[in-house]
């Protein structure tokens, strides 16, 4: 078996890079979980436990704050290796969502229950990944767009009707039960509980997980079809191009992330007495 | 200390058990005096209420104390109808140093000083409110040194002081909650102005309605605490929560009894809620209901001039907190409704949404799930292998 193990084939499926991101999305992730729920559910046993751990929700909207503002630069990283893959590796985009993963995700319910004979054969990424990845996009757009809202109510409400900021809040609560629901059982089983899928840790896979997941994406490769890394040339050229594109974007983000942090001072910190009221006032001289 | 020492210890045991037969004896003494309202019995040979009152119903006599002059005429009628006088008691019961005339030098020099040597005699027979007011934040005023601050008789004069409660309810009557806030305004005139005029003084003075609180509902009556304090702040939603979650009251002026929840369920009313229970005394900066609503000078929320309904009104209060905030701001805050298809539809059309959203996603999820597992098992009964 060892022997076996060996002499296997192992094929890179996560460069470093990208190990490091989903490092990043899932500690800002789990944070931003563990802190919000007891805001979504202030009253629950475990809202109460998290709220005491962290000593009070003052300091535990600020730790939310700061996991929002890591998922930020999370996000802000992989757009920059985003663009890196397509414009300087001119990678070929195959987390793009097709009709042929609508096809793959039906036959793969029709082989479960028994009308279809075979799974479908996969390339890079399966519909059950695409799923995901698209899910956690329009996640992080939701949760950006409604979390800005709350994070700064009056720049929001000068173009925005104010029903919009607790529209905002119940839209955030909303998605975030979805995301945290949709991890557990979609993230969980998928890549934890079907089978305890490394490569995210260790960057490869072998040639029986190949097989198992990816068979097109191996059969690429072996046949020598698969994506060739440009000539050192041509690759200074893209870099070239890129490079100044990407500075001008991580500028645009880094505004971005700083405008979000402080776009207004919400509110005031300490609350001023009511009114200065004269306390003692007698009415009549005292007898 | 040098004392003791010098007592052989032989001789301390008769002396202890001397003092300790002389304690008892005093505990079953008091035994039979304890029953607070009960008259005292008092040996004939003191003066009758008449005696006292054969001089002091005379108009305009003074003591001279120092350089002040204390009025001490007691109007007969008026000391007739107090509860002092409908349950037996004597002048000297509570003047227990005159017993004839000429009466003793009184030592203190003003008449301030005069009253406050008084409330030691009340505590004789009203301990519990005695012990009360001394946890109140008029008794800190008095040891700091504020001799204005109110003792028993600035506000029960005993000499006039009407029964207030029920003779078997033991409640404050209705009639007694009408002149509360006359009592405290002898010193608090400014606030009695706010409060007269506020949806609940107005009610209470103009109407005679005793269903409004007032000032005791909310400070309370001897033990009076700092209204001005985080505790108490904090504390404020509860407070108001009180009569404003119970339909009985509000029910009768068409008020909502949501008012609690739904300023729970907002981001202020969050946040207040687990400060008042983790850390009561810890100032937060999310408003109470006094913050939007007012103090003493409550009004309705539809009045034209101050109500907080009108949203250019509520802005005002918005920008106590929000100096930034702008017209559109105050819609922020979901003004205790429930979102609803009339009220705050967006809201209501987002949470509708996710509740079909949700399930519907992860239903799927789940059923995708639950076949995939059943497919694995069914390829290792069948000794095959998923593909």
């Amino acid at each position: 078996m060892s022997k076996k193990t060996e002499t296997t084939p192992m094929y890179e499926r996560f460069p470093i890079w990208r190990r490091i991101e989903h490092i990043i999305m899932v500690l800002s992730f789990t944070t931003l979980g563990l802190t919000g729920l007891p805001q979504r559910f202030p009253a629950s046993t475990l809202g109460v436990a998290i709220l005491q751990v962290l000593g009070g929700i003052e300091n535990l909207r600020l730790v939310h704050h700061i996991a929002a503002i890591v998922m930020m630069f999370g996000t802000a990283w992989h757009i920059l290796v985003m663009g890196y893959s397509v414009m300087v590796l001119r990678d070929r985009m195959s987390m793009l969502p097709s009709l042929q993963d609508a096809k793959d995700g039906i036959q793969a319910l029709l082989y479960n229950i028994g009308f279809a004979k075979e799974y479908p054969k996969m390339g890079r990424y399966t519909f059950e990944e695409k799923m995901e990845y698209w899910a956690f996009a329009w996640g992080a757009i939701v949760m950006g767009a409604t979390g800005f809202m709350m994070w700064n109510p009056i720049t929001a409400t000068k173009f925005l009707p104010g029903e919009f900021v607790p529209a905002a809040k119940a839209a955030h609560g909303g998605e975030a039960v979805l995301a945290v629901l949709a991890i557990i059982i979609w993230h969980m089983y998928g890549v934890h509980i079907k089978r305890f899928n490394k490569a995210m840790f260790t960057g490869m896979q072998t040639e029986e997980e190949m097989l198992h997941e990816h068979p097109l994406e191996l059969e690429e490769i072996k046949s020598g079809k698969s994506h060739r890394r440009p000539d050192a040339k041509t690759l200074r050229k893209r870099q070239m191009v890129y490079f100044p594109i990407a500075a001008v974007l991580t500028i645009a983000m880094l505004g971005g992330i700083y405008g979000f942090i402080n776009a207004e001072d919400t509110s005031i910190t300490t609350i001023t007495p009511l009114t200065e009221t004269q306390i003692y006032a007698p009415q009549t001289p005292q007898p | 200390m040098s004392l003791r020492k010098n007592v052989p210890q032989t001789r301390l045991i008769p002396i202890f058990s001397m003092l300790l037969g002389l304690g008892i004896l005093m505990y079953a003494l008091a035994s039979f005096v304890t029953p607070v309202r009960a008259a005292p019995v008092f040996q004939d040979d003191k003066p009758g209420n008449d005696f006292c009152l054969a001089c002091h119903q005379e108009e305009g006599i003074d003591k001279t104390l120092g350089k002040e002059s204390l009025p001490v005429t007691i109007n007969p009628t008026e000391f007739k109808n107090s509860v002092h006088a409908e349950e037996g008691f004597k002048c000297v019961d509570c003047h227990t140093d005159i017993s004839d005339y000429p009466h003793p030098d009184v030592k203190v020099k003003n008449v301030r000083d005069f009253t406050l040597t008084f409330t030691e005699t009340c505590k004789e027979c009203h301990e519990e409110q005695y012990i009360n007011a001394h946890d109140s934040v008029h008794q800190k005023a008095l040891d700091e040194g504020n001799k204005d601050a109110a003792v028993c008789m600035d506000c029960h004069n005993p000499h006039k002081q009407t029964r207030l409660t029920g003779q078997t309810s033991g409640e404050l009557t209705p009639a007694a909650r009408l002149h509360i806030p006359e009592t405290c305004a002898k010193c608090h005139s400014v606030i009695y102005d706010a409060y007269k005029n506020s949806v609940h003084g107005n009610a209470l003075l103009e109407e005679g309605n005793t269903d409004v609180p007032t000032c005791i509902d909310c400070h309370g009556v001897h033990n009076i605490q700092n209204p001005t304090s985080v505790t108490f702040r904090n504390s404020t939603p509860f407070l108001c929560a009180k009569c404003h979650t119970d339909a009985s009251i509000m029910d009768k002026y068409g008020i909502s009894t949501n008012v609690l929840d739904s300023y729970v369920a907002d981001f202020h009313g969050t946040t207040v809620k687990l400060f008042e229970e983790q850390f009561p005394d810890q100032p937060t900066n999310k408003p109470v209901c006094t913050d939007c609503h007012g103090v003493h000078d409550i009004s309705k929320v539809d009045n034209p001039d101050t109500g907080i309904a009108l949203r250019e009104n509520l802005l005002v209060k918005c920008q106590r907190c929000h100096p930034d905030a702008t017209a559109n701001f105050p819609d922020a805050w979901m003004s205790h409704y429930t979102p609803d298809p009339q009220n705050y539809t967006i809201v209501y059309a987002v949470n509708l949404f996710y509740k079909f959203f949700i399930p519907a996603v992860l239903g799927g999820m789940i059923f995708f799930v639950l076949t995939d597992i059943y497919r694995r098992i069914v390829n290792r009964i069948k000794g095959g292998r998923h593909a």
